[in-house]
């Protein structure tokens, strides 16, 4: 009986086995999720205009929670189980993660969360629950407001890349410049500290705009700058965008020196890649960045199994996010976010012994000694409303394809 | 557990009134709309706005947003078939919904760009506790499906239904016949966007935070799935695709976990496991779930004649 079709009877039975298949999945693993295991949710663009750095952060986590499972757990045992999830580069799906992990998995930590929207819609919901939110997004706005020591920035703030890059301009001695920008979150900041500190060092800021994110073409927007002549243009985006204008400029034979973010004009080789050595020539980049001489850096590299000289950028980070999770929960002596996140300053900014290793750590805190993380991606200090101190920022230039190491610098 | 279910429970019911909007607008009125990511930005963005800088309280400013959505889309459809045919409307819809989301994405000084707006009020957020909350809210939002499932039900059975369903099969026949197809169609944009208006104020409680990215085509995209999914023109068999296709989007997350892959190719492969779901549904029910209600009556009439020796199937 083909006529007869699918009836609305037939379709709410199907429709209700369906949603039935989901709901035995985390009953079968909810008996250790509540009792042995320490749940901690992993939010990560995998796909999207993000998904070049989510799988490198995920592979950190784990090899983090492995070392520290490994060595025996913590809180006298219990092992660390993570929940990779991809976060599609999305506020949205960021926040439907938000909440699995908070109400199925019953994650005291959230961590991860790349892109400032995904930081921005998880915000309320971690703050709502009383759950640790750790961002790895540069936003002022993610610490901005109050956040009951529940937010917490594991990246320089957008503000201060902007204290780096002009410090460093100084010295490059540029006179006059355009600034083109990438309508951002995390840009608008880093364009607006630069340009007043340029202006108040009496530089010329000839011109500046904001573009849109995925157009097809940024010719207007390149004639309008490169057009003016300054001496440098300074341009704050992303990949895709900065590609398509580096390509303009080229074809119309600007002659202005080019400076950008590493994430745009290095973003693991893949720059180069697509715009050939010639063009990319002579690009000068800055990007927050571990500290490559720090012994906990060294140490992370070797658990990433990557060579000595490799810039990992946003992996050290969730290494960070992990091990401050598992030293909170030590120090307080509870996986509860309410205990432990009261101990994030305490582990990170001391006063106590400088510990660059987590299992060092861990066994300090057993042992009933204040400790002083010092993490892989930088040295973990923070301010009471969840802003991280002390990372740096590095200054690469792009000579015959290969990447030039500059200098490092601090705020 | 529960709450979760509860939570996309809440994510369903909004994404099922955007669907039925447009069932309403494409499913029973042949329009297009291309620009839905866009209408329902501005729902969301007029909902908040009018509680942060407005001082509405939630409920006026829902209604607010339903009214401008409305407004908005009316009158797009009014100043584009005026001078055009049908086959346009869809690329304007879809230049004015991108427009709309650039305004949302460049004026800081209304729509904070793209940091987005944060602390949006909820309905009753400060009489409800938080932990009971997610109950409420989904209480409030199944009432709301089913209020526009009622309302779009009276809507298609009434002659102006019957005008809606001429004016999809042959607006020139409908014309013929005396009836006025710019103001039909007018009529019919405009209860979409009513309906988009709520569902953007609803994504705008739930969220509490708003920002261009969460308005990409993407959404068209699931929309549409929904429509096509639950049948088009059947307004609970769209509210069902929606559930469908929540439950392919948040339940492959849970189907993964019994998959020994990577995290990154588990999130490639959950994406093609909804493809792949979808591409299924369509060749086994191209139909969708259910059929539009006068469409139900055609079908009955298709079948073979019942043979005289089963009375009781002829019955069915």
């Amino acid at each position: 009986m083909k006529a007869k079709g699918f009836t609305r009877r037939n379709a709410l039975k199907l429709l209700g086995a369906a949603a039935a298949t989901p709901l035995t999945a985390p009953f079968l693993n909810l008996a250790h999720a509540q009792g042995a295991t320490i749940p901690i949710g992993v939010a990560l663009p995998m796909t999207g205009n993000a998904g070049a750095y989510g799988p490198d952060m995920g592979e950190a986590a784990k090899r983090t929670a492995e070392r520290i499972n490994k060595a025996g757990g913590i809180l006298g045992g219990r092992k660390l189980e993570l929940f990779i999830e991809d976060s599609e580069s999305s506020a949205s799906v960021a926040a439907n993660l938000s909440q699995k992990f908070i109400n199925v998995h019953r994650c005291q930590s959230l961590v991860g969360y790349w892109g400032t929207p995904e930081g921005m819609a998880s915000r309320p919901i971690a703050i709502q629950n009383k759950v640790v939110l750790m961002v790895s997004s540069a936003a002022n706005a993610i610490t901005e407001g109050g956040s009951d020591g529940y937010v917490w920035r594991f990246q320089m703030k957008a503000t201060d890349w902007g204290i780096v890059i002009s410090r460093a301009t100084e010295k490059l001695g540029f006179k006059s410049f355009g600034v083109m920008g990438l309508q951002n979150a995390f840009v608008l900041p880093i364009m607006r500290v630069f340009e007043e500190r340029m202006t108040a060092g009496g530089r010329k800021v000839m011109d500046s705009l904001v573009y849109n994110p995925e157009q097809p073409s940024y010719r207007a927007e390149v004639e309008r700058i490169f057009g003016k002549k300054p001496e440098a243009v300074y341009c704050f985006g992303l990949l895709p965008d900065f590609v398509s204008i580096i390509r303009e400029v080229y074809r119309g034979g600007f002659d202005s020196k080019v400076v950008a973010l590493s994430i745009m004009a290095d973003a693991e080789g893949k720059f180069v890649q697509a715009v050939g050595p010639q063009v990319a020539e002579g690009i000068r980049h800055f990007q927050p960045m571990p500290d490559v001489s720090a012994p906990g850096y060294k140490r992370f590299l070797q658990l990433m199994g990557a060579p000595a000289d490799r810039v990992l950028l946003f992996p050290p980070n969730t290494h960070d996010q992990i091990a401050m999770t598992a030293l909170a929960m030590e120090k307080a002596k509870s996986p509860m976010a309410v205990d432990w996140s009261k101990q994030m300053i305490p582990v990170g900014n001391g006063p106590g012994e400088a510990v660059d290793d987590v299992l060092a750590g861990l066994e300090q805190l057993r042992s009933g000694k204040s400790i002083n993380f010092q993490g892989a991606g930088s040295i973990c200090d923070f301010t009471p409303n969840g802003d991280q101190l002390g990372r740096g920022m590095g200054q690469w230039i792009i000579k015959g394809g290969k990447q030039v190491f500059v200098e490092y610098a601090r705020p | 557990m529960i709450e979760f279910i509860v939570l996309m429970g809440i994510v369903v019911c909004f994404s099922g009134i955007l669907a039925l909007a447009l069932n309403f607008q494409w499913g029973l009125g042949g329009m297009v709309n291309f620009g839905l990511a866009g209408f329902y930005a501005l729902g969301a963005y007029s909902c908040a706005l009018l509680m942060l800088k407005g001082g509405f309280n939630t409920f006026f400013a829902a209604l607010g947003a339903m009214v401008i959505v409305g407004a908005v889309c009316g009158l797009v459809a009014f100043v584009t078939l005026r001078v055009t045919e049908e086959d346009y409307f869809a690329i304007v819809t879809l230049g004015v919904g991108e427009m709309l989301r650039l305004v949302a994405l460049n004026e800081d000084w209304l729509t904070k760009g793209a940091l987005g707006l944060t602390g949006i009020p909820r309905p009753l957020g400060a009489t409800i506790p938080p932990t009971s909350y997610p109950y409420f809210m989904l209480a409030l939002s199944i009432a709301l499906v089913i209020a526009c499932l009622w309302a779009l039900n009276r809507l298609s059975r009434s002659p102006f239904g019957r005008v809606v369903r001429a004016v999809r099969e042959d607006d020139v026949v409908a014309a013929t016949l005396g009836k006025n197809v710019l103001w039909a169609r007018v009529r019919i944009f405009a209860i979409g966007g009513v309906l988009i208006g709520l569902a953007g104020s609803l994504h705008a409680f739930y969220y509490q935070y708003i920002d261009p990215t969460q308005f990409s085509t993407i959404v068209i995209a699931y929309a549409f799935m929904a429509v096509i999914a639950g049948g088009r023109g059947a307004h609970l068999g769209t509210v069902l695709g929606a559930a469908v296709v929540m439950l392919l989007l948040e339940g492959s997350r849970f189907a993964k976990e019994l998959v020994p892959l990577e995290a990154d190719q588990l999130a490639a492969v959950r994406i093609i496991i909804i493809g792949v779901g979808l591409i299924l549904l369509l060749i086994y029910r191209p139909h969708g779930f259910l059929r539009e209600y006068r469409l139900q009556a055609t079908l009955k009439e298709e079948r073979p004649e019942p043979q005289p020796n089963t009375p009781k199937e002829a019955a069915t």
